[in-house]
């Protein structure tokens, strides 16, 4: 499975199966506008990708570096850009 | 004989806990009278009550023009636009009001909502004990727990706000040291680590507010009724969901075997057979007649809701919303659903489960019991007359 696949998966498992399905997740969605992902969803999701990829993605940590205008600008894309940075 | 002063924010949800707690004090021989906008006092407080009505000096509309922007923001950029557009505004607004109100009214202690920093700011420049309001037992340091920046973002920001309004900067400046009374009680909202003995959870405050409106009891049939409120949308979100439900839960047969009842304007229809649908309901009058509710875990329907023991299905939209959404999953009194791509069968299917899986009922009567046990209003009326030193 890809990294994008296994983020989307977990995305859904978040934001609820109600989601869309034909609307496909891409590196260029963004956790804010195109999913209005709710801070507390950060959190969730935060805990989920942690368990998925195990302690070598630090994702808790990644995000809480993040300022309120980069959390805000997020994209699926930069998320799949640090986890596979993390496993080479 | 003692002197409350209530200041709240330009919005309901955050006014109407008040009334009964005043009420309280009121029967209980002390002086209540609330700091606010003028325009949501006289509509929302009763005849009589001693008001200090804030015009201040906000542009015409801003509180509309807000309105209609808010329900467009979601998330963390909601998030941004709350504090920004909405919070740190009113409190600069509201501050020299609320400072004059309280040289007029020379009260004993202040009640602040805990949206309305202006109350806190100016109970701690005239020295006074004064008491958080949390209308909703949502929490920043909750939603915000993973995004610390974000937590320090707000912060920052409240910082900069008293450092300009010539007040030592304290951390989290709208949490009262003497006493946060929070509307919910722990079975609902769960124990937090940051809940020290200031805090106070004496459930939630409904008083009978006087609803005229009318509304058609003998139509309701005698099947599992569901009640449905989404608050304020706007007509996008709104068709959108509104069209998901009735697809979801209509049934245009004779003998239908569930009753909605929705508070919706009717450009959100056409509605099925066994929907009743109206602009403005009385909540508190129709809530014992339904079995379940759904809504969009606005604190007050949420809280009211598990009043009557009803279990709850639960579609945030923002603020503070998918925190209370969460709340009502994990106590186990109800079922959380996205809001932004209602689907159907998904909101069927919830439903059905919270009308016909015992468990949710069975926590919603738990929680329900909690409520009364945590006093309401009588608990926290207590609370203030002991800040104001009287002796009970």
């Amino acid at each position: 499975m890809t990294t994008l696949t296994t983020i989307s998966n977990l995305i859904h498992e978040v934001i609820g199966e109600d989601w869309d399905l034909e609307e496909e997740i891409t590196l260029d969605t963004t956790f804010s506008e195109d999913l209005e992902l709710e801070s507390i969803e950060f959190v969730s999701l935060a805990e989920k990708m942690q368990a998925a990829f195990g302690e070598d993605v630090d994702f808790v940590s990644w995000l809480s570096e993040k300022e309120l205008d980069e959390v805000i600008d997020l994209k699926v894309g930069d998320v799949v850009e640090f986890i596979d940075a993390c496993r080479k | 004989m003692a002197r409350f002063l209530f200041v709240v924010p330009p919005m309901t949800g955050h006014t109407n806990p008040t009334l009964a707690v005043a009420a309280e004090l009121a029967a209980r021989g002390h002086e209540p009278a609330w700091c606010g906008y003028e325009a949501l006092l006289e509509r929302l407080l009763p005849e009589g009550a001693r008001r200090f009505g804030l015009e201040g000096s906000l542009p015409d509309g801003f509180l509309e023009e807000i309105g209609e922007r808010a329900l467009k923001v979601r998330g963390l950029p909601g998030l941004k636009f709350l504090w920004e557009e909405v919070l740190l505004p009113l409190a600069r607004d509201m501050t020299p009001g609320v400072e004059r109100a309280v040289a007029e009214f020379s009260p004993d202690v202040i009640i602040s909502d805990q949206q309305a920093f202006a109350g806190a700011f100016a109970a701690r420049r005239a020295g006074l004990p004064w008491a958080t309001s949390a209308t909703t037992s949502a929490d920043r340091r909750i939603s915000l727990a993973n995004i610390p920046k974000v937590l320090d973002w707000a912060e920052e920001r409240l910082t900069e706000l008293q450092v300009e309004l010539e007040l030592e900067p304290v951390k989290e400046p709208e949490n009262s040291p003497h006493r946060v009374i929070v509307f919910s009680t722990p079975a609902l909202c769960g124990e937090m680590s940051h809940h020290d003995e200031r805090y106070v959870f004496v459930g939630p405050s409904l008083a009978p507010r006087p609803e005229p409106v009318p509304f058609p009891y003998e139509e309701l049939l005698d099947v599992p009724r569901v009640f449905a409120s989404l608050g304020t949308l706007n007509a996008e979100r709104g068709q959108r969901f509104f069209a998901a439900l009735a697809e979801g839960l209509g049934d245009d047969s004779d003998a239908p075997g569930l009753q909605v009842v929705c508070v919706a304007p009717g450009e959100f229809g056409p509605f099925p057979k066994n929907f009743i649908a109206r602009p403005r309901v009385p909540q508190l009058d129709l809530l014992p007649e339904m079995d379940a509710v759904i809504c969009h875990g606005g604190h007050n329907t949420t809280t009211e809701a598990l009043s009557n023991a009803l279990p709850l299905v639960v579609c945030p939209i923002k603020d503070d919303q998918p925190v209370v959404a969460q709340q009502v999953a994990d106590s186990g009194c109800g079922l959380r659903l996205s809001f932004t791509r209602p689907r159907p069968h998904h909101l069927a299917e919830a439903v059905d489960r919270v009308l016909h899986e015992p468990s949710f009922k069975e926590r919603a009567q738990e929680i329900s019991e909690s409520f009364t046990a945590a006093g309401g209003p009588a608990r926290a009326a207590d609370h203030l007359e002991a800040l104001a030193g009287v002796t009970t």
